[in-house]
């Protein structure tokens, strides 16, 4: 019984990070309608400079996160000016192309900048648990579930009742009509995109304590993302928030169950049933949103 | 114009060949090139490790130019090739040989850059020389043109059976029968080659396997597989990962509270100093089946010393690993065969390496050298290190040990 306790509680907590590095995927996804294949790089790029700021002027992960934060929501503006914008009327193979290459560009980058060493924080908190009798609860893996949590509820309140997030809802929703209403498109695509990003850099400097950075980190994670963000429903916080969960849960209960190296398959062969029965996935906005980025 | 055409192709062959060739019938005073191609992962995921044993086969190339070249004043010179995949490692391998015209080609730090790489080396009659490659299957092929320096996978299964057999069960005060053993292992070639040689020297030796537990190597979460194997409690554990993997194997074993009295790594990530960097003290006391590193009986590995002052020199840091030592043990070994033979030739390189023989404890690894008839080094073993104080000791076996081993490994809350 403890045992299944403590799997669903690393479940879920490795789930809440699957959530935080979804959350900025699928507003990119849900607003902007392109599949940034460059999302994981930009998480990479978000770790080295957390492990940067830490490693030059001793900043903790967590102190340096909103610096983190701002500098890659400025870096997602500006990609989003520099590559993104130009080709956003092109069909969707040259989107694709265009992140595509972007993301190898990065990674090669990040390879010349910094070798392929892996490189890590040294904390303090690093590995301490809270225990509840024999469960214990990683405190990094803890604050990062909150921190998603957060996001999200923030996110949600956010695009809800504000103006600037009814405006960035109408976009997503019909951008021809929301620019006939006076919605500045071009802009509330550059905030998008820049949001996303930063949400990213939060992502990875909660994720620096945690795991490690090496040029091509991304990729261990943004498949897993694209997963989440279909499964919940591509522009939907809560559905990126509860697919995130839902991944976890499912990886963690059929790694014990089942097997450890037959988990990913599991999870996948659940993607597939969702794809097959609920194209538009669990949590969606509505038809057609499946085929977001495509069209 | 068809004549005209084949003529003037001949003509461009004939000057390629000219050119290739053309450091040798060119000027007197010139010294000769000796070209070797030199194919190893610099970009992609394995990086970090490809680099490190390029730089192994660079430094012993540098030496020995430095100390006067090869076969009477030859130069050497490696020509450096990126193959991240086994599909690039096939496509630079023929790049290598039809337009550079290379007749030797030394590698390549990983299997499957190795298996790909070496089909297209046998199809032209190119000598493969593996430096540190794993798999079995690498010489088990029976390849003509394959020769390999360092020890299979094989025997990293069987040197952790032995050691638990001879070392550990009396550490541990237990009969060798009442031990339980557990494997981890990623789920790559690599990861399940070395587990089924386990299990398989286990069940020969009488070793209870208590639990195997494989996973997807690009996890980002392990936590079930240390509460599998919590559940299963083993004596001995046995881990084969890669860095990120082992990373983040031991950081959530500590979160979650698995102890078990010995684990024993079999390279890969447990060998990386970027792996003693990420988790601190909490290195010590494991154990890790591997090439020879840097804290060994330097009298049974003379020129050590030399090659981490050339390496520190050459690139100001200290050796991330011991693969640039093994590339650096195999590569003079191939030197000194081609110094032997003169010249670049793969059949009379072959025979002539048939023909060398080096004792152990005689060599910068330690290793010996003969090749059997698979061209498979028959004198290279691995060794067993324990990490401690932050550094990986050699402990076993007895003539290259430094210090002696300590088990069993402290539990989590007795540790500080």
């Amino acid at each position: 019984m403890t045992q299944f306790a403590q799997v669903v509680i690393s479940g879920i907590l490795v789930g809440g990070i699957y959530a935080l590095i979804s959350m900025g995927l699928n507003l990119i996804l849900g607003v902007v309608r392109i599949i940034n294949f460059a999302h994981g790089e930009f998480l990479m790029i978000a770790m080295y400079i957390s492990f940067l700021l830490y490693s030059t002027w001793g900043l903790d992960p967590y102190v340096s996160a909103p610096i983190v934060a701002l500098a890659l929501f400025v870096f997602g503006w500006l990609v989003h000016r520099v590559i993104i914008q130009p080709i956003l009327d092109t069909s969707a193979t040259v989107k694709i192309f265009a992140t595509l290459g972007l993301s190898i560009t990065l990674q090669n980058f990040a390879l010349m900048m910094w070798n392929a060493d892996y490189r890590t924080v040294q904390t303090a908190y690093q590995t301490t648990v809270i225990r509840m009798g024999e469960v214990a609860v990683s405190v990094p893996r803890l604050i990062a579930f909150l921190v998603a949590v957060l996001i999200s509820l923030g996110l949600f309140l956010f695009l809800k009742y504000t103006l600037t997030g009814k405006a960035i809802r109408a976009v997503a929703m019909e951008k021809r009509a929301a620019a006939l209403a006076g919605i500045p498109v071009k802009r509330i695509y550059l905030l998008a995109f820049g949001i996303g990003s930063g949400l990213v850099g939060l992502a990875g400097s909660l994720l620096m304590p945690i795991y490690y950075v090496f040029p091509t980190v991304g990729t261990l994670f943004v498949l897993t993302a694209f997963v989440v963000v279909v499964l919940g429903g591509m522009g939907s916080m809560f559905g990126a928030f509860l697919g995130g969960l839902l991944i976890g849960l499912v990886e963690a209960l059929a790694g014990v169950w089942i097997s450890p190296g037959l988990k990913e398959a599991v999870y996948f062969a659940i993607f597939i049933l969702v794809l097959l029965f609920r194209p538009s996935g669990l949590f969606s906005l509505g038809k057609g949103s499946e085929e977001v980025g495509l069209k | 114009m068809k004549r005209w055409l084949s003529f003037l192709l001949t003509g461009l062959i004939a000057l390629t060949t000219a050119c290739s060739g053309s450091p040798a019938a060119g000027g007197g005073g010139e010294k000769e090139v000796l070209q070797i191609g030199a194919l190893y992962p610099l970009t992609g995921s394995s990086a970090l490790l490809g680099d490190e044993s390029y730089r192994g086969a660079e430094l012993a190339v540098k030496l020995r130019n430095q100390n006067g070249g090869v076969a009477g004043g030859k130069t050497v010179e490696l020509v450096k090739t990126d193959a991240p995949d086994a599909n690039a490692a096939q496509a630079e391998a023929d790049r290598l040989i039809t337009q550079k015209g290379v007749k030797l080609i030394l590698g390549s730090y990983s299997s499957s850059i190795s298996f790909a790489a070496s089909e297209v080396t046998e199809r032209n009659g190119v000598l493969y020389w593996e430096l540190g490659a794993v798999s079995d299957q690498v010489t088990e092929r029976g390849y003509k043109y394959v020769i390999r320096t360092n020890p299979p996978a094989s025997h990293f299964s069987k040197i952790e059976i032995d050691y638990i057999k001879d070392v550990v069960a009396e550490k541990l005060g237990k009969n060798p029968s009442d031990l339980r053993i557990g494997i981890v292992h990623e789920d790559s070639l690599y990861g399940t080659t070395v587990a089924e040689f386990v299990k398989k020297y286990a069940e020969e030796a009488n070793l209870k396997l208590a639990t195997i537990q494989p996973y997807n190597l690009k996890s980002v979460d392990l936590s079930s597989v240390v509460l599998n194997v919590k559940e299963a409690k083993p004596d001995v554990l046995i881990g084969v990962s890669y860095l990120n993997d082992a990373i983040l194997f031991w950081r959530q074993a500590k979160e979650l509270g698995l102890d078990v009295p010995v684990f024993i790594g079999t390279g890969g990530g447990h060998t990386m100093s970027d792996f003693q960097k990420a988790l601190g003290k909490d290195v010590d006391g494991i154990l890790n089946v591997d090439f020879p590193q840097y804290e060994i009986n330097k009298e049974y590995t003379p020129g050590l010393d030399d090659f981490v002052k050339l390496y520190k020199d050459t690139y100001g840091e200290e050796p991330r690993s011991g693969h640039s030592l093994a590339n650096f043990m195999g590569t003079n070994v191939l030197l000194d065969v081609i110094d032997q033979v003169g010249d670049i030739d793969p059949d009379k390189l072959r025979e002539a390496a048939m023909n060398y023989k080096l004792e152990p404890g005689k060599s910068a690894t330690g290793w010996g050298i003969q090749f059997d008839e698979k061209g498979q080094n028959k004198l290279g073993q691995p060794y067993v290190h324990q990490w401690i104080d932050g550094k990986l000791v050699v402990v076993w076996p007895k003539g290259a040990a430094l210090k002696d081993v300590t088990l069993p490994m402290p539990k989590w809350s007795e540790r500080q």
